[in-house]
C-alpha cells in the first residue's frame, strides 16, 4: 500500500540536506515502528520517494514523499506515530492513500514559495520595477547542474512573481514556479531580480520558504 | 541567551554543514539549565562528525544526564570556516544543546583520543575566552580531560586543571559529587584540587613537579605537597555487564563517521599485540553477557531508527558469544532492514560465515590487518596470524562473491627491513592470485593497501624503541608505491611528518607541552587533517622553547630511564612490557591470554580485577 504524505520543515532543520531528512524520516519511521517496505539488493532502503528537493537553509509548509508500505496502515495513525517520532522542525501535515501506480514525480507541476530578503540599499517603488521586471521578452539566466552550467530561460518558468510585504529593510515576495526536470529554484529568480535591480539585495540572507508544491 | 542564538543563526547560512551546530538532534537531552546544580561541557577538540562517532561521549553523556543535578551538554571544534566568522562576529563557542557560551559551565571536559588534536582544546578555551594556562584561571570553569591519550599526562599538565586515568564511567560520579559539594561551599580551585586529588584515578598536575636529569631525561615527577598520592591508579569498570551503557544514542541529522548504534561487547583485548596501546591500556578483557546485550540492543535500536548496529571492541570477533549473537541480533531486526557490522575483524579468528550472513542484511567491506608483510616481522609485533590464514580467509570471501579487500600495515616497525616492506606488496599480490583462482581472471578485483607509520605509545612493549626516521619511512612509501602498480591496486599512507608529531607527543613531557603551546599560539590546530597541518610551523614551535622533538621520538631509551607516564600505573606492570620487548627482538611469540595467563600484572591493580575465564 502507497501512502502520500505532507510535510513541513522547518526551524534548525532549514539547515540539512535532502539526503538527511530522507534519512531522518527512514530513522523517524523505524522509531515508530512502521512497517515500510525495503527495496531488494544490498543496502535496502524503504521505498519512499520525495518531491523536488528543497535547498539547504530553505523551509518547507507543504512537501510531499511517497512511501510504500507492508499491510493496511491507516494514514491517520501514520501521521500521528511518525509525528511523535520526528524531531523538532519537521512534521506530517496530510497522509492519505494514493495508488500504487501514481508516481509523485509525474504529480509535481508547480511551487509556491515566499522569500524573505534584506534590501542594502533604498528602492523606489520595487512593485512597478518587478512588473518591468517581468515585462522582458526573455530573463536569460546561467544556471548550474551536475554537468557544468547551462544557460536558460527563466521567463519560461516563472508564473507569478510580487511584493506581499514589507517591513524596513526585510521585503517578502511571492514566487510561483514551473516545476520539471531541471527548473530552476526561487534563488534564481531572486538572484536575477536583483541582477536587474542592480545589486540591492543582501543575497547572504535570503530565506526560502517554500509554500506548497502543487500537485495535478 | 537567545540574542546568542540569533547571532549564530546569521553565521550558519554561510558555513559548510550547518547543523554541525545547531543540536536538537533526537535523543539529544534538554533540561531546564536553572534548576540543575552543575553545568558540564563534554567538549570533543574535533569537529562534530568525528566527534559525535564517539562511545566514550554517548556513555558519559547519557550517565550525567541522568543525574537530576547534572546537565551535561555537548560542544565541538568549529570547523575553521565557522571559527573565522565566530571570531570576526564575536560569538564565544557555545554549547549545542542551549547555545550557552562555554566560560559559563562549571566543568568542561575534554576527551583526549589523538594527539594531534591537542592544539584544538587550546583553540576551544580560547573560542570561549578562557586561559590557556591552568594557573591563569581563576574563577573560570574547571578543565579535566579523559580518555587514552591522559595516560601520559604529561603534555598537557600546564593547559588541565585534573585528568582522569581509567574508565570514565567508574569514576565521573564521585567527581561530580565532588563538584558539588565544593561549589555549594565556595571552595577554591585548590583545595577543591587537593580534595580530589585522593579520589583513585585522579591526576592534579599543579600538585606534582617533574624534574630532569642532565642528559634532558626525566628525574623524577613528584608531588609537592603530603597527602597526594606518588603515583595514580588507573580506575577499572570491573563488571561490564553490571555497568551503565545508555540505551539511547542521539541520532544526528548529518552524515557523521560512524553513523550506526554503537554497542560496547567487551572491553580489553586479550591477543598482546606489542605496538597496540589500547590492547594494553584497557585490560583485562571485561564481557558483557549476550542477555544483557540483546536487551540493549533492543532498546537502542527501537530508540534511534538507526539501520545498522555496530558490535564494537578490540577485536570483536574474540567475543565468546559472536556467532549466536550476530545471528540472533540479524533474525530479530532483519525486517526493518537493520543490520550487524563488526567494526574490527582479525583474519584468523574471522569467520567469513558470519560475515556472509551480515551481508545478506546489509553490505560490508572486507577489511583485513595483518599490520606487517612477513611472518618474522609478525612474530616481533605478536600479531599472530599467518599467510594461511589471510589464504583461506580471502578465498572463501571471494568465493562469497566479495569483490574488494582493503589491507593495512604499519611501516617502520621495530627491527623492519627492507624485506619485510617488500613483503606487503606480496602478500596484496597474493590476494590478487587467491582472487584469480577463484574467479579465473582479476577482473573486477580491488585491493587497498594501506600502511600508517608506527608510533611507539606510551605502555606499550614498544615504548623503548625509537621510531623510524622519516626518509627511511619516505623510502619505503615510495618502494611501495613502485611495487604496487596496477589497476587493481590502490596504495594509501599517511603522512609521515604526523606520525613523527604524534611520536614526540604521545611519550613527550611538560616541556613538550610549551611547545604545544607555542604552536597553537602560531595558528596550528587540526593538526590531523591534511589540509590544516603546518609542520613548519610546529618546527620553529620546538625551537623557540628549546626542546628538540627528535629526543622524544627517536631515542633508543634505557629500560632504567624514567617516563613521563611513569605517574601512572594502567595496571600491566613495566617487567612485563621489558619481557614482551625482549621476546619482540628475539622474534618471539606470547600466546593469547584468553588461554594462559602471561602474567601482565592487572590482576593486582586493584582488588575485584579479574581476568576472563578460559
Ligand atoms: S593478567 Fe593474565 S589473563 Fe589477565 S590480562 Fe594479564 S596476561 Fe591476560
Amino acid at each position: 500500500m502507497k501512502l502520500r504524505a505532507k510535510f513541513k520543515k522547518d526551524g534548525d532543520l532549514k539547515y540539512i540536506s535532502h539526503l538527511d531528512l530522507m534519512r531522518t524520516i527512514e530513522r523517524a519511521m523505524r522509531r515508530a515502528q512502521i512497517k515500510f517496505s525495503l527495496s531488494k539488493g544490498f543496502n535496502p532502503h524503504p521505498l519512499i520517494s520525495f518531491g523536488p528537493a528543497l535547498s539547504m537553509g530553505a523551509t518547507t509548509h507543504g512537501d510531499y514523499f511517497d512511501v510504500v508500505v507492508e499491510g493496511e496502515i491507516d494514514p491517520k495513525r501514520f501521521k500521528d506515530d511518525l509525528n511523535k517520532a520526528l524531531p523538532d522542525g519537521l512534521e506530517i501535515i496530510d497522509c492519505y492513500i494514493v495508488d500504487d501506480k501514481d508516481l509523485l514525480s509525474n504529480k509535481v507541476k508547480e511551487a509556491e514559495y515566499t522569500v524573505d530578503v534584506y534590501l542594502m540599499s533604498r528602492v523606489t517603488n520595487l512593485a512597478f520595477e518587478i512588473t518591468r521586471f517581468l515585462g522582458r521578452s526573455e530573463i536569460f539566466i546561467e544556471k548550474e547542474s551536475k554537468s557544468g552550467s547551462k544557460v536558460i530561460d527563466l521567463k519560461n518558468y516563472i508564473l507569478d512573481l510580487k511584493m506581499l510585504d514589507s517591513k524596513g529593510s526585510k521585503i517578502t515576495l511571492y514566487v510561483k514556479l514551473k516545476i520539471s526536470e531541471g527548473s530552476p529554484g526561487p534563488i534564481y529568480v531572486i538572484k536575477a531580480l536583483d541582477d536587474f535591480l542592480g545589486h540591492v539585495f543582501d543575497v547572504e540572507r535570503v530565506l526560502v520558504d517554500r509554500r506548497n508544491l502543487i500537485l495535478n | 541567551m537567545s540574542d546568542l542564538k540569533n547571532k549564530i543563526d546569521d553565521l550558519l547560512m554561510k558555513v559548510n554543514k550547518p547543523a554541525r551546530y545547531t543540536g536538537g538532534e533526537i535523543n539529544s537531552v534538554i533540561k531546564d539549565a536553572n534548576k540543575v546544580k552543575i553545568r558540564f561541557a563534554f567538549a570533543f577538540p574535533d569537529v562534530y562528525e568525528v566527534g559525535m562517532s564517539h562511545l566514550g561521549l554517548k556513555i558519559l553523556y547519557s550517565l550525567m544526564n541522568e543525574r537530576d543535578d547534572t546537565y551535561c551538554e555537548r560542544v565541538f571544534a568549529p570547523w575553521v570556516d565557522m571559527e573565522n566568522l565566530m571570531r570576526e562576529k564575536d560569538v564565544p563557542l557555545f554549547s549545542l544543546e542551549t547555545k550557552t557560551p562555554l566560560n559559563m559551565f562549571d566543568v568542561i571536559g575534554f576527551t583526549l583520543q589523538y594527539e594531534l588534536s591537542y592544539t584544538n582544546i587550546l583553540n576551544m578555551l580560547d573560542l570561549s575566552k578562557i586561559p590557556i594556562r591552568s594557573k591563569d584561571r581563576k574563577g573560570y570553569p574547571l578543565i579535566i580531560a579523559g580518555g587514552p591519550c591522559a595516560v601520559n599526562p604529561a603534555p598537557l599538565s600546564d593547559v588541565v586543571d585534573l585528568f582522569v586515568i581509567g574508565d570514565g564511567e567508574e569514576i565521573i560520579n564521585e567527581i561530580l559529587d565532588l563538584v558539588a559539594s565544593c561549589k555549594k561551599d565556595n571552595v577554591p580551585k585548590e583545595d577543591f584540587l587537593r580534595r580530589a586529588s585522593k579520589i583513585q584515578g585522579v591526576y592534579a598536575p599543579s600538585l606534582y613537579v617533574e624534574t630532569y636529569n642532565d642528559d634532558n631525561t626525566i628525574k623524577s615527577i613528584k608531588p609537592i605537597e603530603e597527602g597526594v598520592p606518588a603515583v595514580i591508579k588507573r580506575r577499572i569498570v570491573k563488571d561490564l555487564d553490571k555497568t551503565y551503557h545508555p540505551d539511547k544514542q542521539i541520532v544526528p541529522f548529518i552524515n557523521i563517521v560512524h553513523d550506526r548504534i554503537v554497542l560496547e561487547v567487551f572491553r580489553g583485548c586479550t591477543r598482546g599485540c606489542r605496538f597496540c596501546q589500547a590492547g594494553m591500556i584497557y585490560r583485562p578483557v571485561r564481557e558483557r553477557s549476550k542477555e544483557t546485550l540483546l536487551k540493549l540492543a533492543d532498546k537502542l535500536i527501537k530508540s534511534t531508527g538507526y539501520e545498522e548496529i555496530s558490535l564494537t571492541s578490540l577485536s570483536t570477533c574474540d567475543y565468546s558469544q559472536i556467532e549466536s549473537l550476530v545471528y540472533d541480533l540479524i533474525e530479530k531486526y532483519k525486517d526493518m532492514g537493520t543490520g550487524v557490522a563488526l567494526p574490527s575483524t582479525r583474519i584468523d579468528a574471522f569467520s567469513v560465515n558470519l560475515l556472509n550472513e551480515i551481508q545478506k542484511v546489509r553490505k560490508t567491506g572486507l577489511t583485513l590487518a595483518p599490520e606487517a608483510g612477513t611472518q618474522r616481522l609478525r612474530d616481533v609485533i605478536n600479531k599472530g596470524v599467518t599467510e594461511e590464514d589471510l589464504v583461506n580467509s580471502t578465498k572463501e570471501a571471494f568465493k562469497a562473491g566479495w569483490k574488494s579487500v582493503k589491507l593495512y600495515f604499519m611501516l617502520g616497525l621495530p627491527t623492519e627491513t627492507m624485506e619485510d616492506v617488500k613483503g606487503i606488496s606480496d602478500l596484496a599480490h597474493l590476494v590478487a592470485d587467491v582472487y584469480k583462482d577463484v574467479n579465473g581472471s582479476t577482473k573486477g578485483l580491488k585491493i587497498t593497501v594501506s600502511t600508517s607509520t608506527f608510533v611507539p605509545k606510551p605502555f606499550t612493549p614498544f615504548q623503548w624503541y625509537p621510531q623510524d626516521d622519516m626518509d627511511s619511512i619516505i623510502n619505503k612509501q615510495n618502494y611501495l608505491k613502485e611495487l604496487l602498480r596496477g589497476k587493481i591496486f590502490s596504495y594509501n599512507w599517511h603522512e609521515p611528518n604526523m606520525s613523527f608529531l604524534e611520536a614526540v607527543i604521545s611519550k613527550g613531557d611538560r616541556k613538550v607541552g610549551q611547545a604545544i603551546i607555542k604552536a597553537w599560539e602560531s595558528g596550528c590546530k587540526f593538526d590531523g587533517w591534511d589540509e590544516q597541518f603546518k609542520f613548519d610551523k610546529w618546527l620553529e614551535a620546538f625551537e623557540s622553547v628549546g626542546v628538540d622533538p627528535k629526543f622524544y621520538a627517536y631515542k633508543n631509551r634505557d629500560f632504567d630511564e624514567v617516563f613521563p607516564w611513569d605517574i601512572v600505573d594502567v595496571g600491566v606492570r613495566k617487567d612485563y612490557l621489558k619481557r614482551e620487548y625482549k621476546k619482540a627482538i628475539e622474534g618471539k611469540l606470547t600466546g593469547d591470554c584468553r588461554l594462559h595467563c602471561t602474567g601482565c600484572g592487572i590482576k593486582d591493580l586493584d582488588e575485584g580485577v579479574v581476568c576472563f575465564e578460559a
